[in-house]
């Protein structure tokens, strides 16, 4: 397996795939983006930080756990950090496997364990000076 | 023994640091650490990573290194 793990300051780029094979049957893509409401309160963003040494390390143990139950070709995680504006994505993961049933499997565990026990957070604060 | 804390999103808030170097004792737990440094936290709120591996509250801290606190995690 393959797995690419980045944070950036940037908007999302989606990478070109790392992997080249006539066996990937499947690639499941998951965009999560920025919603204006945060419990029933508008915002124009949110601004994300993250402990980066150990959110890496995390990962790639996730990722290697789940690729011994759901295999899978590659996998590409990224996520922005400082200030995302609304409707715009602050996590890109894709899954690249032979079957759908391990590219699904591996991207919702993914997500859940992320959500679980990866240091990386969303912060309510004011609009930067420089977002606009 | 020197040790690095580093305190995340709402913990440095609490906390009012994002980092500082602290003098530990050797043994100490992270819990009794914080005691000492601001009694008013409450651990109870948040995690924290050695190292940037997972630690129990009550472990004791035997090297010196990075101390992380770490709120409930909200990614994605």
């Amino acid at each position: 397996m393959h797995a690419v793990i980045q944070f950036t300051q940037s908007p999302i780029a989606i990478p070109e795939a790392h992997t080249v094979s006539r066996e990937i049957g499947a690639i499941v893509e998951f965009h999560g983006i920025v919603r204006e409401l945060e419990q029933g309160h508008p915002l124009a963003g949110l601004h994300y930080e993250a402990y980066e040494p150990m959110a890496v390390l995390q990962l790639e143990r996730i990722f290697q756990q789940l690729h011994t139950q759901s295999p899978v070709a590659e996998v590409t995680f990224l996520h922005r950090l400082g200030w995302v504006p609304v409707g715009h994505a602050s996590l890109y993961l894709r899954v690249r496997s032979s079957h759908r049933a391990e590219a699904f499997a591996f991207c919702s565990a993914a997500i859940e364990a992320m959500k679980r026990d990866v240091p990386i957070w969303k912060l309510q604060r004011p609009l930067p000076p420089d977002a606009c | 023994m020197p040790l690095r804390i580093l305190a995340f999103a709402i913990a440095s808030e609490q906390l009012g640091f994002r980092e500082r170097s602290v003098e530990c004792i050797q043994g100490e737990t992270p819990r009794a650490l914080l005691a000492r440094l601001h009694p008013s936290f409450d651990p109870s709120v948040a995690r924290v990573a050695f190292n940037c591996e997972y630690l129990g509250w009550d472990d004791p801290l035997e090297d010196s290194g990075e101390l992380a606190i770490l709120p409930p995690v909200s990614g994605g």
